[in-house]
């Protein structure tokens, strides 16, 4: 595992984020989830083939973008198991 | 399902004059709306690299910068194009701001959709009923 000095710390690659960074993430992640959503189903709508080419570009950046998100936002201190469902209940 | 139109009557969404050029303006609503995306993509991503302290995560936010910088330029390229975006004609883009503007307060306007649109009824069942509220 590499590892490096930056400032007084000592870095490597399975650090745990600080909580603003983890924030930080929180944010891009589901900020990447929304656009990714939005690209996909508009291209649904659009009558423009290269717009909707364009788009898709998008969707394929933004499946990458995620992925390598939540690679990183695993590190967050407040990590946890995933579940298959969402945790809390849905009730009517 | 009662579908009513609000009063008085101007137009409706089935009102052929409505189908005048719809599809450009409509792709340039959707296009608009991405390059906006792309704009904020660019911008919120910024604003996190400028906060974060890790390695890794600067190099992924980093990396997703310089896309969303590419990308961005592809679409404002593409809507100069198509005439959908008019940075140096400044007249044209007025107008048609105005007429975007003008167009989506007249489909606001319009009555759309029903008045119950909780479709519940098409899906089998709540999925944590069995769960029972104290414990939701």
């Amino acid at each position: 595992m590499a590892k490096f000095l930056e400032g007084d710390h000592l870095i490597n690659e399975q650090q745990t984020l600080a909580p603003h960074e983890a924030l930080e993430l929180h944010e891009m992640l589901n900020f990447k989830t929304l656009c990714l959503s939005k690209s996909k189903l508009m291209q649904g709508l659009v009558f423009d083939q290269e717009l909707k080419d364009l788009m898709q570009k998008d969707v394929q950046q933004s499946l990458q973008a995620i992925a390598d998100l939540q690679a990183i936002y695993g590190h967050a201190p407040f990590q946890a198991p995933v579940p298959e469902f969402r945790p809390t209940p849905i009730l009517n | 399902m009662t579908m009513k139109q609000a009063t008085p009557i101007k137009m409706d969404d089935l009102d052929p004059i409505n189908a005048l050029n719809m599809p450009e303006m409509a792709d340039m609503t959707f296009a608009m709306d991405f390059l906006l995306r792309a704009k904020e993509g660019v911008r919120n991503t910024a604003a996190a690299l400028t906060e974060t302290a890790s390695p890794q995560a600067r190099a992924v936010l980093r990396s997703q910068l310089r896309q969303g910088v590419a990308l961005h330029q592809e679409i404002t390229e593409l809507m100069i194009r198509k005439k959908w975006f008019h940075p140096y004609e400044l007249k044209e883009q007025y107008q048609l701001d105005q007429l975007s503007a003008n167009k989506t307060v007249q489909i606001a306007q319009m009555k759309l959709f029903p008045d119950d649109t909780r479709r519940k009824g098409m899906f089998d069942r709540t999925p944590d009923e069995h769960i029972g509220g104290n414990k939701a």
